[in-house]
């Protein structure tokens, strides 16, 4: 089935981030990769989750690679060939208590440090310029024009189709079932369609990226939590930003089509693949949802899904090459925000594999081993 | 936000197979809450002013419409059944089953022991220009509107399609005083069946075989269409084009099963060309894959009302032994023994085939197609199947075998007769016979049959290259490899093809692929046949990269309209058989649903 036996990167994980690093890897001099989904392209977590591009984090490194990632997304369609629907648009969080005020304060400004065109707005600012958000309670926001959203299916099939033409190879409905090592070392991996011996393999593998290390030995500490998503009927355009709150538990934003998109997240939920979505959910959003946007009340919902959060223990990505295997790298463990970072970490993880480093961006804090020292947890996340 | 714990078994739609399931459970003193989305329910029944075919015992000769009266009424004498009609279910979540209350936009949740699922079936779209202006209707909604609420959908009518229901909606059309200007098919035969085709032509309705509408005509709604003669290509004939002047185009191109919420809850469903599309497997109990989960009726595979009111009653006789551990066993083997022998005879070839791939027993009763008799005694040799029926003068099989096989005799009118024990295959009578009425045949080891098609067309399939095959009717069966192509110097080329041979006998035509205009496929997101084949063509070779690059499906029917035929553009254009696609997600919810409906969702009191 398989129409080579042999090539130099396998890539495991046909989502955004996999897809971006075949796509970096073959632009970065190296073709002779091939992606392995087990499914469709983007049917995992990337498929399934809202879309959203930020840069307003609480931690430094995460802003970093998203202010990279902005840069990437601006010149997509020239540089992967594709409108993938990007639209800058903003994004509006609203702060609903005076802790997040302060949080607020102080994350525009360290954002601000970092050169992001964030800003601190009072009630009476977000009201007149976002008239169609119920401000009741709102007690400031904050706001970045540069931040926005795009459709992950089409990034994804962008990444791929242009590592197609570059000479990557993509198998759908191959998954991998096998990692093989001697000395310390993977020689080859065992997917449902045959052998593929390999020089080098990269964890690309979303909800599945703790299967994924085990099958080559490497314990990773992540886990995968379900969070449920919905979209509704088309509308006319109306809604510029991607509007968060943390305290209110949601986003929402307003595809290109129309259509609006949001979820919550659910501190019960417990860890693992399930991701049959349950009308406890549809019935608290759809009761919750209109108390800040009235106008949803008569709106239709279309389709509710769920997707997986893979989760690392600070909710911050874990890229990093293994330890005892120097030949295996992962870039996992995305929290919820892998989409927004996929361009910077398709870079990064690319560049590393090919010239031994990462050059355009500073991925050093986001190795494995800073979970042995203290750590700090992002908290911007729904 | 409480849940109805106490409900015994859930009824989704009161069709005929609803109905008599909700009938066996409440006659056995369980409660029982059935929902349908119509103003009163009786499915498709209430529709049908015809009286019906088939066995006495089950309501023949009585008009579907009383039949729909008797059953509500016998069920609506039981306190411990409940019809709720303008109500919806939405979706079957592990943790609930929200039902819509469509006249006021509100939910319920209910929690059923049991659910039966008579979701019935929905009406296959076809693809011409302008086929999204109003006028443009479906069979089963002209039949809605007009015998039962009256309304004439028209004045002025095209049929496309000569099945039983389109021969049946013409008749009803013009008893309405409706005008059936015509009825129009694309194959050679007329699809229903004779008695009910005597009955529209004996009303001045002409039938045009081998026609097909190329486009509607209209700005705002339906003025005209244009209808074109098809060649044997099956492509409109240039310079025969005439148009209709209509105000309604009425589609019946035929029904395929409404499986949303099966597949949504997990049923394990499969594609069963023979049962009309995707159907839950399900056992000879009417038990799908979730074992609390039932199906009766058009939803289990396209049938007809006697045979889902059968299966609704074994459904619900089953539903009542699992729930009481009492059953009666007398009357459900009585039940299944009545539904096989119905579907012994020829006209139910389709519907064993189909659920004998379902792992399900059928019998057929004997009737012999042809003429040969020893036919069967050569399994596994090479050899023609003879079609040839009318006495006509006409020899050429004669003359032309060299073995002298085929035999016509000194009339030159007599119908040929073959001894297969002098046949060596050389298959020359087939590419001779001028009425394309001989056919190579032969059964292979590994259960598929090769079938040798006179063929005429141009282009000529290659080999591997994968064809629809085609039935009697021009029906697709399934989609076949071409093992060989004989070219013969006159130009009757012979196309070899396999099929499984359990379709094999119905197989007389292929279909290769040809251009299509610019038409709709999908009509909520406005997407193009040509889109697909670009997108297959670019790489998107699944459903579901096909829904997330083209939007197909993604709007408000959910996918209902489009599923199917993107799946069947997508096998031609990949040649990977249809049953072996995945048919891609199913999301809840089924329809859409207000805010408004969701968040406001109540309890049912009297269930409590």
């Amino acid at each position: 089935m398989i129409v080579k036996s042999r090539y130099k990167v396998v890539v495991i994980g046909g989502g955004v981030i996999g897809t971006a690093v075949a796509f970096y890897l073959a632009k970065n001099g190296v073709s002779d990769v091939v992606v392995l989904e087990k499914d469709y392209l983007s049917s995992g977590s990337t498929g399934r989750c809202g879309g959203g591009i930020r840069q307003q984090w609480s931690e430094r490194m995460n802003v970093r690679l998203a202010m990279r990632s902005v840069e990437h997304f601006k010149r997509f369609e020239s540089e992967v060939g594709f409108d993938i629907e990007y639209f800058q648009g903003g994004y509006l969080l609203l702060a609903y208590t005076e802790e997040e005020v302060l949080l607020f304060e102080r994350n525009t400004k360290m954002q601000q440090e970092e050169n992001l065109d964030v800003e601190l707005l009072s009630k009476n600012e977000a009201s007149s310029r976002f008239s169609f958000i119920d401000m009741s309670g709102v007690r400031a926001a904050a706001y970045c024009s540069s931040d926005g959203h795009a459709n992950p299916h089409l990034t994804t099939f962008a990444y791929a189709r242009a590592a197609e033409r570059m000479g990557v190879e993509v198998l759908t409905h191959t998954s991998a079932e096998k990692i093989i090592t001697e000395d310390g070392r993977i020689v080859a991996v065992q997917t449902s369609k045959g052998k593929i011996e390999t020089e080098v393999v990269v964890n690309a593998a979303g909800g599945y990226s703790h299967e994924v290390g085990a099958m080559a030995g490497v314990e990773l500490p992540t886990e995968s939590y379900r969070h449920q998503i919905f979209v509704t009927e088309p509308l006319e355009h109306i809604m510029d930003p991607l509007v968060i709150s943390f305290e209110n538990n949601f986003y929402i934003r307003q595809t290109k089509a129309g259509n609006f998109i949001m979820g919550q997240g659910d501190k019960d939920e417990l860890p693992g693949h399930n991701v049959t979505p349950t009308w406890k959910f549809l019935r608290e959003m759809t009761e919750k949802m209109p108390k800040f946007f009235p106008f949803l009340r008569d709106v239709r919902v279309l389709r509710h899904w769920a997707g997986l959060y893979n989760m690392s223990p600070d909710a911050q990505p874990i890229i990093d090459r293994a330890v005892d295997i120097d030949n295996f790298y992962y870039a996992i463990g995305f929290s919820g925000h892998g989409f927004m970072l996929a361009p910077a970490v398709g870079e990064a993880v690319a560049e590393w594999i090919v010239h031994g480093e990462p050059r355009s961006v500073d991925i050093s804090n986001l190795s494995l081993n800073r979970f042995q020292e203290g750590f700090t947890i992002e908290k911007n996340v729904v | 936000m409480r849940s109805v714990n106490n409900l015994d078994l859930l009824v989704v739609g009161g069709g005929p197979a609803g109905l008599s399931g909700a009938l066996e459970a409440a006659r056995s003193g369980l409660s029982v809450l059935l929902v349908d989305e119509a103003v009163s329910t009786g499915g498709q029944l209430i529709k049908q002013t015809h009286k019906f075919f088939g066995n006495e015992g089950f309501f023949a000769s009585v008009r579907g419409y009383e039949i729909a009266d008797r059953l509500n009424e016998e069920l609506n004498s039981f306190e411990n059944a409940r019809i709720l009609t303008e109500h919806s279910v939405i979706a079957i979540y592990p943790d609930g089953v929200p039902v819509v209350d469509m006249k006021r936009d509100t939910t319920e949740v209910l929690m059923p022991k049991k659910i039966l699922l008579a979701s019935g079936a929905s009406e296959k779209f076809l693809q011409f220009e302008n086929n999204d202006l109003p006028g443009v209707y479906g069979a089963g909604a002209v039949q809605t509107l007009m015998n039962q609420f009256g309304i004439l959908p028209g004045t002025n009518v095209l049929m496309i399609g000569s099945g039983n229901i389109g021969l049946i909606v013409s008749y009803q059309l013009m008893q309405a005083g409706a005008e059936v200007k015509a009825i129009i098919e694309a194959s050679d035969k007329i699809g229903g069946y004779q008695v009910h085709a005597d009955k529209v032509k004996r009303l001045g309705i002409p039938v045009n075989l081998r026609h097909t509408i190329s486009r509607a005509i209209g700005k705002d709604s339906v003025k005209g269409a244009v209808v074109s003669e098809l060649d044997e290509r099956w492509r409109p004939i240039p310079g025969t084009e005439r148009e209709f002047v209509v105000d309604t185009i009425c589609i019946a191109v035929g029904l395929s099963p409404s499986i949303e919420l099966a597949a949504q809850a997990g049923c394990v469903i499969e594609y069963i060309q023979e049962l009309g599309g995707y159907v839950p497997l399900r056992n000879d109990d009417m038990r799908t894959s979730v074992p609390d989960l039932f199906v009766a009726g058009d939803v289990s595979g396209i049938e007809e009302a006697t045979t889902a009111m059968i299966e609704g009653r074994i459904a619900g006789l089953t539903i009542v032994e699992d729930l009481t551990g009492r059953c009666d066993q007398e009357k459900l083997n009585y039940l299944k023994e009545t539904l096989r022998k119905f579907r012994s005879g020829p006209s139910s070839s389709k519907t064993r085939s189909g659920i004998r791939k379902l792992g399900g027993k059928v019998e057929e009763a004997s009737f012999s197609e042809r003429i040969e008799c020893d036919f069967d005694s050569y399994k596994g040799k090479l050899r023609p199947i003879i079609e040839c029926f009318e006495p006509i003068p006409c020899n050429p099989c004669e003359t032309s075998c060299p073995v002298g096989a085929i035999r016509v005799g000194e009339n030159i009118n007599s119908i040929p007769t073959i001894d297969y024990s002098r046949c060596t295959g050389c298959s020359i009578c087939a590419t001779k016979c001028p009425g394309l009425a001989i056919f190579m045949f032969r059964e292979n080891k590994d259960g598929t049959s090769s079938i040798g098609i006179p063929y005429e067309f141009l282009p000529l399939p290659v080999k591997g290259q994968y064809v629809s095959a085609l039935g009697r009717n021009g029906e697709v069966i399934c989609t076949a490899e071409v093992e060989r192509v004989a070219r013969s110097p006159n130009k009757t080329n012979l196309v070899y093809i396999i099929v499984p041979s359990e379709v094999a006998q119905g197989v007389r035509n292929i279909f290769v692929p040809s251009q299509e205009a610019e038409t709709i496929v999908c009509r909520c997101e406005e997407v193009t046949v040509d889109q697909i084949r670009k997108a297959i063509k670019d790489g998107y070779k699944d459903f579901e990269e096909l829904r997330r690059y083209l939007r197909i499906s993604m709007g408000p029917c959910g996918g209902r309209t489009c599923r199917l035929n993107t799946l069947m553009i997508l096998s031609r254009e990949t040649g990977v058989p249809v049953e072996e696609l995945a048919p891609g997600i199913f999301r809840p919810p089924s329809m859409p649903v207000s805010f408004k409906a969701i968040a406001e969702t109540g309890v049912d009191d009297s269930e409590e």
